[in-house]
């Protein structure tokens, strides 16, 4: 590879990361705009699967 | 959850307590999203009376809850549910109950510190989890700038905030 190709291969990745890096970025974003009901949806699965990785004594809510 | 807060709402109205709001990971997640949490921390200020001699005194709270069958599990109450700690508020908090913001869940009204309040209280606890959930309120809610540095400059906290936005930037 020549140091031409290297530097385009480099700018190339770059440009990937930048992508995946904004892509994570909106990913957050749009979670945090869930309406609050949903993410406590979400927190009982979270919750659930916590308890199922740990095997400790997690108390999943009963709501 | 929002059968827990109609039973914390019926300690207002009954004056067991003058005012509370919802604090800790809910709070957080309020305004951020999703993480894990395991309590519903609500932060109380205490009718005067229930303050004597410097001393907090949260049976009353405690009697009325245990009148309605809900039981302890380690160092939280059980409530419809949902473990709820309840935590008598220091200046800080205080401050942050009183700006608290009102909102609806599923019907139920009730009130939730605000986020500029909530980044001052979990830069002074300054856990590592803390500093996350600093991080992800400053880049994923509306947080007003001025209040926050408004807020900390009054608790001695600006040290504390600048080394957080340093970290954010590096």
């Amino acid at each position: 590879m020549n140091k031409r190709s290297s530097v385009s291969q480099r700018g190339k990745t770059s440009t990937v990361r930048k992508t995946i890096f904004r892509q994570k970025k909106e990913f957050h974003q749009m979670q945090a705009r869930l309406s609050f009901a949903e993410k406590i949806r979400i927190l009982v699965e979270l919750q659930k699967i916590a308890r199922n990785i740990k095997k400790k004594d997690i108390f999943v809510w009963q709501i | 959850m929002d059968k827990t807060l109609r039973v914390v709402n019926t300690l207002k109205k009954g004056k067991l307590i003058e005012d509370y709001a919802i604090a800790g990971g809910i709070a957080a997640m309020f305004y951020i999203e999703p993480i894990l949490t395991y309590d519903l921390d609500i932060f109380v200020i205490l009718p005067r009376e229930m303050k004597t001699n410097q001393l907090i005194d949260l049976t009353p709270v405690y009697d009325h809850l245990k009148k309605r069958k809900y039981k302890w599990k380690g160092e939280h109450i059980i409530i419809e549910g949902v473990p709820v700690q309840f935590i008598p508020v220091d200046e800080l908090e205080e401050g942050a109950v009183r700006n608290a913001k009102m909102i609806t869940l599923k019907g139920v009204r009730t009130r939730i510190i605000t986020p500029e309040y909530l980044v001052a209280i979990l830069l002074r606890t300054g856990r590592k989890k803390d500093i996350v959930k600093v991080e992800k309120l400053l880049t994923q809610a509306k947080v007003k700038t001025a209040v926050v540095k408004k807020i900390v400059r009054a608790h001695g906290l600006q040290n504390r905030l600048a080394t957080v936005i340093k970290g954010m930037h590096e």
